[in-house]
C-alpha cells in the first residue's frame, strides 16, 4: 500500500476538526479581541447535549444534533451576558477576560464531568460507513465534517460580507468605541457573535464525538489546536483560521510519518512558536 | 518573657510525655507484652498490613479472613515447628502514608521480621525502604506495579508484575505464533510502559524487532500512528493503553482505516467484559494474557471450600485469594528455614523455585518479582479463553 494518499486524506480530516474550532475562535476574537479559553468547553456541551439526547433519551439523531448545535450557541450566549459584557462594562483588561474566560471552562467542564461522568463516551452508532478515495480511507463522519467546514467557511464570509449584521460586526471589531457612537448596539451584536460562534463549537465537539468519541476535558486540547490553527493562518481573518488548520493538519501528520507519534504535540507547538517568532500576523493578514 | 516560654515549652513536652504514654497504654491490649518475643516457645509475629478502611477494604477484609484461615491452618499442624504463627494486622488504608506508620508500628512496637504487604502498589513502595531499613521483609501479595521490581532485597512478592505479561507474550508470540515485527501503540503511563519494556526485552532477546509508537494519555487522533504502521506492515500489533477506553478508540480508527493486524492487547483491555464483546469482530483471534486462577489446582480448591465452609460463601477477588493465602504458607517455610531473621528471610526468598501453591507454581526471581505469573489468553467470539497452541 501506498502511505501517502492516506497521509493526505489524514491531513485533511484532522485539518477540517481544527478547523470547525478555528472557525468559530476566530469569529469570537475577531469581535471581541479576548482569548476565550471557555470556547473548546462549549464544544464538549455541544457533544454531551447530543449524547444525552440520542442515547438517554432516544431522540433521532438529526434533531439531536440541532438541539445540541443551539444549546451550544445559548451557552455562549449567556456566558457573555452573565460574565464578559458585565467585565466589558467595567473596561477590565485582556489578562482579567482570560482569567474570567479560564473559570468559566473549568466551571462548565466540572458540570459537565458531574453529570456524565469523566467516561470517555462516543455518540457513534455502529460501524462507519467507508469511503475510498484516491487510495485513501475516509468515513461517513469524516466527509461531513469537511462538508460543514466548507459550508460554514462560505456562510460566515457571505453573512459577514454581505449582511447588515456582518457590517455591524465587522465595525465593531474594527473599533468598538466608534462602533458605539454611529449607533451600532455593540453589546447586541457581541452576544450574537457568541451565539453563532459558540454555535460553530457545539458543532464541532457533536461532530468530534461522531467521528472519535467526547470527554469532559475535551475541550482545551481541541481548542489550542485550533488556536494554533488560528495563529498560523492569521487571527481574526476566517479563511486564515481554515488555512492555517489545513496547513497544521498536514504539518502533524507527515511530520510523523519517519518520526515516533509521540512527537505530534511538539511539532504542532513547534510550528506555533516559528509563526509567532517570525510571522506573528500569521500566512494571511486581516 | 524567657520564663513564659520556657513554661509554656515545659507544657508542651508535658503534654507530649502524657500523650504518648496514653496511647501506648491504649495499645498495650492489642498488642499484648513483647517481652515474651524472644522465648523460644512464645508464638512467632507476623506483622500484616492491608487497607480495611477506604475504597480498598473490598480488598482487605477478605484478605484477611484468608490469612488467618492460613494461621488456623498451620497452627493446627504444629505451627512454625513447635511455635504458634500470631498475625499482628494493621490498617494501612491503601495509602502510602498510612503504610508507612503501620509498618512502623509493626517494626518498632511488635518486633515484627516479617511483614505480609502491602496490598495497594503505594502501600508497597512507601512501606519497602521503612522495612529495608529495619532489615524486615516486606512480602505483598498484591501490590503489581512494575514499580516495584527490585525496589529492595527485602521486598519481594508472589503476585506477578503487571510487567510480567509483557514476557509471556513475547514468548508466544515469537516462539508459537512465529511473528518476527511487533508494532507497538503504547499509551504514556507507567503501567503500559511496563509491559512494553519487558516484552521488548523478551521479544529483542529471542531474535524479533519491537518498534513502538507512543502518546499521551490525552491523545484522540490515532490516524497517523496507525496509517504508519499498517504501511511498515508488522507482524502484529500491540495496544497497549492504561484504560479499555483509550484502547476502543485505537480499535475503531484502525478499523475505520481498514486496517486488521494480527493483535495482542494488554490485561486492562481483556480485563474489562464491555471493551471485549463490543469490539468482539476486530479483537477476534487475538493474544492477551492474565493472571488468572486454576480451578484444577488442589490448593485452590481446598482454600475455596475451606474459605465457604468458613465464612459463608466463597472469597471475592480469586487471583488475590491464591496468592493470599500461598503467602502465609510461604512465610511459615520462610521462618522453618531461617528462624526469625529478616536479612536470611530476604536472601531466601531469591531462592524460593517451583513452590507449589494455591496460585501454581512460584519461583522468586533475584529482583523479587514472581517468575511468569500470567498466563496466556486468546479472544474468542467477544469472550476470554484460555489460550492452547
Amino acid at each position: 500500500m501506498d502511505i501517502i494518499p492516506q497521509l493526505v486524506v489524514n491531513s485533511i480530516i484532522a485539518g477540517a476538526i481544527y478547523s470547525m474550532v478555528a472557525l468559530g475562535f476566530n469569529l469570537i476574537y475577531g469581535t471581541t479581541k479576548f482569548f476565550n479559553l471557555a470556547h473548546g468547553t462549549v464544544a464538549a456541551i455541544g457533544g454531551y447535549t447530543v449524547f444525552y439526547l440520542s442515547k438517554s433519551l432516544d431522540f433521532p439523531v438529526l434533531p439531536s444534533v440541532i438541539v445540541g448545535v443551539l444549546f451550544a450557541g445559548c451557552i455562549g450566549y449567556l456566558v457573555d451576558k452573565s460574565v464578559f459584557r458585565a467585565l466589558r462594562k467595567k473596561k477590565a483588561s485582556g489578562m482579567v477576560f482570560l482569567v474570567a474566560s479560564l473559570g468559566v471552562m473549568t466551571a462548565l467542564q466540572a458540570l459537565v464531568a458531574i453529570l456524565f461522568s469523566s467516561q470517555f463516551q462516543t455518540l457513534s452508532v455502529g460501524s462507519a460507513k467507508v469511503y475510498q478515495v484516491f487510495g485513501g480511507v475516509i468515513t461517513q463522519v469524516q466527509a461531513i465534517i469537511l462538508l460543514c467546514v466548507l459550508l460554514i467557511m462560505a456562510g460566515l464570509t457571505l453573512l459577514l460580507r454581505f449582511t447588515r449584521f456582518g457590517k455591524a460586526v465587522r465595525a465593531t471589531s474594527d473599533e468598538e468605541e466608534v462602533a458605539k457612537i454611529v449607533g451600532i448596539n455593540t453589546n447586541k451584536i457581541i452576544g450574537r457573535v457568541f451565539f453563532l460562534g459558540s454555535a460553530i463549537a457545539g458543532l464541532s465537539g457533536i461532530l468530534v464525538g461522531f467521528d472519535t468519541g467526547i470527554e469532559p476535558a475535551m475541550g482545551l486540547s481541541l481548542l489550542l489546536k485550533g488556536v494554533i490553527a488560528s495563529i498560523i493562518g492569521g487571527i481574526g481573518n476566517v479563511y486564515g483560521g481554515v488555512l492555517g488548520a489545513f496547513l497544521l493538519g498536514f504539518i502533524e501528520n507527515f511530520g510523523i510519518w519517519k518520526i515516533s507519534g509521540e512527537w505530534k504535540d511538539a511539532i504542532a507547538f513547534g510550528v506555533l512558536l516559528i509563526f509567532l517568532l517570525f510571522r506573528p500576523q500569521g500566512l494571511i493578514k486581516k | 518573657m524567657i520564663n513564659s516560654k520556657k513554661i509554656i515549652w515545659g507544657v508542651v513536652v508535658l503534654i507530649a510525655l502524657v500523650a504518648i504514654a496514653f496511647f501506648s497504654m491504649k495499645k498495650s491490649p492489642e498488642a499484648p507484652d513483647t517481652a515474651t518475643k524472644n522465648e523460644d516457645t512464645g508464638p512467632i509475629k507476623v506483622g500484616v498490613i492491608l487497607p480495611l478502611t477506604g475504597d480498598g477494604a473490598v480488598y482487605g477484609e477478605p484478605a484477611r479472613n484468608i490469612y488467618q484461615m492460613a494461621v488456623v491452618e498451620i497452627n493446627a499442624a504444629d505451627g512454625v515447628g513447635g511455635r504458634m504463627l500470631e498475625l499482628v494486622v494493621e490498617d494501612s488504608k491503601c495509602t502510602g502514608e498510612t503504610a508507612v506508620s503501620a509498618a512502623q508500628k509493626l517494626i518498632n512496637v511488635d518486633k515484627v521480621k516479617v511483614i505480609i504487604g502491602g496490598f495497594c502498589s503505594s502501600e508497597s513502595l512507601a512501606a519497602t525502604p521503612v522495612a529495608a531499613n529495619a532489615k524486615v521483609v516486606l512480602f505483598s501479595p498484591g501490590s503489581s506495579s512494575p514499580d516495584l521490581t527490585g525496589a529492595s532485597p527485602f521486598f519481594f512478592r508472589n503476585y506477578p508484575s503487571d510487567a510480567s505479561q509483557g514476557t509471556v507474550l513475547a514468548r508466544i508470540a515469537y516462539n508459537d505464533k512465529k511473528y518476527k515485527t511487533v508494532a507497538f501503540i503504547q499509551e504514556q503511563t507507567d503501567y503500559a510502559a511496563g509491559v512494553y519494556k519487558a516484552f521488548n526485552e523478551e521479544f529483542t532477546k529471542l531474535g524479533g524487532t519491537v518498534t513502538n509508537e507512543s502518546f499521551p494519555t490525552k491523545n484522540t487522533d490515532f490516524r497517523a500512528i496507525v496509517t504508519k504502521i499498517k504501511d511498515a506492515k508488522p507482524d502484529a500489533v500491540f495496544i497497549d493503553t492504561q484504560t479499555p477506553a483509550v484502547g476502543t478508540r485505537i480499535m475503531q480508527q484502525s478499523e475505520q482505516l481498514q486496517y486488521k493486524p494480527a493483535l495482542i492487547v494488554n490485561d486492562v483491555i481483556s480485563g474489562d467484559p464491555d471493551t471485549v464483546t463490543q469490539n468482539a469482530e476486530f479483537l477476534e483471534g487475538a493474544l492477551t494474557a492474565e493472571f488468572g486462577i486454576d480451578p484444577q489446582n488442589q490448593k485452590f480448591q481446598h482454600l475455596i471450600t475451606a474459605y465457604k465452609e468458613k465464612y459463608g460463601q466463597e472469597p471475592p477477588y480469586q487471583s488475590y485469594a491464591q496468592t493470599e493465602y500461598d503467602a502465609v504458607f510461604m512465610v511459615r517455610d520462610a521462618l522453618l528455614a531461617n528462624g526469625e531473621d529478616g536479612e536470611k528471610i530476604a536472601k531466601w526468598s531469591r531462592t524460593v523455585k517451583d513452590w507449589e501453591g494455591a496460585s501454581g507454581k512460584i519461583t522468586i526471581l533475584p529482583s523479587g518479582d514472581r517468575d511468569g505469573g500470567h498466563s496466556p489468553r486468546v479472544i474468542k467470539s467477544g469472550k476470554v479463553a484460555p489460550y492452547t497452541k
